[in-house]
């Protein structure tokens, strides 16, 4: 079966500096894959340009069969809105907007809206008495499900979440770890940038990077596989 | 449509999020459309006010005989006067026909001028009068004698004076002794009746003064009309004041397009500052509506929309603060009431709109907004 995701030769050129150098990988559909690194090795820029918030400087990235270096701007925000859900580690919610609203919000921008479903998908991550709250009116750890639920309510091909559990504490981490491995096991394929071990750990296979360049790529019992040359 | 009523809702809540901002901006959109709207209406009142009130200052049309008539060139006045009203022209304040009769007032010569009364005081209403005022077409007594003449003649309110043409003679009492600064200060000036009486000429006129309402355009089209109706006749625009009348209401529309103008303009700027600030709140906004899917067209559809809807609530409250201070600016300038002009809302209310989407160009900047930075914190 052809990889849900493809990363071929991935570079990333901020002026002089090469925030991701010569990247490649694969992701069969439903993995659940952690990138890891120190800061600054380029695991946010990874997930930006997998997300279409960012253009490779070279190589080629393939998801669901679509290249998205050879994207336009318009076909870039199809492609998010299409295959790709985000859960930031800021939460990112719309702040005057209610928690279905926010849910409500990804529909809108990909095709039409349905209060019944977003409703539906906030009573999975546990949020069905939060509805009208407005992000004010929430925990760190219900934003985060909010977030989540937006994330999931498109059906996405690939889930990309940056350090999702960076601003919980541990009872919320714990919640939204669930609800990332219930996505999994139902099928989702999910790209975690993380900084935990707890969370490398619960992933089929985790990429490492260093100073942009692709480290290792480990199954979580730590016993290494090779990266793909 | 499920669609649209999330447009609206989103658009709603974007309202009530900043609405500090908002205030202020929809406080500058409703002063500019305020003063906007009272001009608006004073300026299409203006015309009808002004025109009315140029027409009591003299008249300004004159219709006389032709040169070609001879020295029995006198008009029929029934005839005339009957003919002209029967024409039902709206725009025809007054019309007072004269009858200059050569007299003598013992062995003073003198213009005796027969007129209507309420109608000369129609048209001049700047005429100064001492003592009383001829108020009847009937009064066949009565008098008012011009300011010069009256000095030469040693007459004042009240008093006594014969005047005599040819084998008639009249004896009349002065009502007031009038000040015009024209020839009627040299005159004598009594009923038209009196006047054709004294010279034997029953049912004549030798010129009939009009005051005609309406800017230059709309006075040379009355001006044609009497004189397509009154065949024989000259019809003659007074042009000096239809000229000054032009240029006084030119001078005014010029006044209030460019007070408009300028208000527009720093409305505009007021919204301007308001909006600038509030596309910095909102680029975290805009970056994660991007990374979520979101055009640039509909994103900035929402955000234009809100301007939009600010301008046209601006326009609204502008236009009602706008009828009362046209009423106020009426009464104390015009000393009339200018009454609300509908046609003015919309105009009001497009103004309004515009300079709010104008003012909304820093938001529009915001579809420049790469979300990646954004939602990086930078």
């Amino acid at each position: 079966m052809a990889p849900l995701v493809q990363v071929e030769q991935l570079e990333k050129r901020f002026g002089e500096v090469r925030a991701l150098d010569r990247v490649s990988f694969d992701v069969q559909a439903g993995e659940w894959i952690a990138i890891m690194g120190p800061s600054g090795s380029g695991k946010t820029t990874l997930i930006n340009i997998l997300g279409g918030l960012d253009h490779p400087s070279a190589g080629r990235v393939v998801v669901d069969g679509l290249e998205i270096g050879n994207l336009g701007e318009r076909e870039l925000t199809r492609y998010r809105a299409d295959k790709i859900g985000f859960v930031f580690q800021q939460f990112h919610l719309i702040p005057y907007l209610t928690a279905v609203e926010n849910v409500m919000l990804a529909q809108y921008f990909h095709s039409i809206t349905d209060e019944k479903e977003a409703a539906e998908a906030l009573c999975r991550v546990g949020l069905g008495d939060r509805l009208s709250h407005v992000p004010a009116e929430l925990s760190g750890g219900e934003q985060q499900r909010v977030a989540i639920a937006r994330a999931l309510i498109n059906q996405p091909k690939v889930i990309l979440a940056d350090e999702p559990t960076g601003n919980l504490d541990e009872a919320n981490e714990a919640i939204v770890l669930k609800l990332l491995q219930e996505l999994n096991d139902s099928g989702h394929t999910i790209l975690v940038v993380t900084h935990s071990h707890a969370i490398g750990n619960l992933a089929d296979r985790r990429i490492e990077l260093e100073h942009g360049r692709l480290a290792r790529i480990s199954a979580p019992a730590g016993a290494p596989s090779l990266a793909k040359e | 449509m499920a669609s649209r009523s999330m447009f609206l809702r989103i658009l709603w809540k974007l309202l009530g999020a900043s609405r500090g901002r908002l205030t202020v901006a929809l406080i500058a959109l409703t002063s500019g459309a305020a003063v906007c709207s009272a001009l608006l209406n004073v300026n299409l009142d203006a015309d009808r006010k002004l025109t009315q009130e140029f027409r009591t200052l003299g008249a300004n049309v004159v219709i006389a005989p032709t040169a070609s008539g001879g020295s029995e060139a006198a008009l029929a006045d029934a005839a005339i006067l009957d003919r002209i009203a029967a024409l039902r022209v709206p725009q025809i304040v007054a019309t007072a026909p004269y009858l200059y009769v050569a007299a003598n007032s013992g062995s003073q010569p003198v213009i005796l001028a027969g007129t209507w009364f309420d109608q000369v005081a129609k048209m001049n209403s700047w005429w100064k009068v001492e003592g009383g005022w001829v108020s009847s077409r009937d009064d066949h007594e009565h008098c008012l004698v011009g300011f010069t003449a009256a000095r030469q003649l040693g007459l004042a309110p009240g008093s006594s004076v014969q005047v005599r043409s040819g084998d008639h003679n009249i004896s009349l009492t002065v009502a007031g002794i009038v000040t015009t600064g024209g020839a009627e200060d040299n005159q004598i000036l009594t009923n038209l009746d009196i006047a054709q009486t004294l010279a034997g000429l029953p049912g004549r006129v030798s010129l009939v003064q009009m005051s005609v309402s309406g800017p230059p355009p709309e006075i040379e089209r009355v001006t044609r009309t009497l004189a397509d109706n009154l065949p024989g006749l000259d019809v003659r625009p007074v042009r000096q004041i239809a000229a000054a009348e032009g240029t006084i209401l030119g001078r005014i529309r010029g006044l209030n397009f460019w007070t408009i103008a300028l208000i527009l303009v720093l409305s505009m700027f007021g919204v301007l500052a308001s909006m600038a600030a509030l596309a910095m709140e909102r680029r975290r906004d805009v970056g994660l509506m991007k990374a979520l899917g979101g055009t640039v067209p509909r994103i900035m559809r929402l955000f234009l929309a809100e301007a939009g809807t600010l301008g046209a609530l601006g326009g609204l409250l502008g236009f009602l603060v706008g009828v009362a201070l046209a009423r106020w600016i009426g009464e104390r300038i015009f000393g009339v009431v200018i009454s609300a002009r509908l046609e003015v809302l919309p105009i009001t209310i497009a103004l309004t709109v515009g300079v709010a989407l104008a003012g909304a160009f820093p938001l529009r900047l915001l579809g420049r907004v790469r979300p990646a930075e954004i939602l990086r914190g930078e």
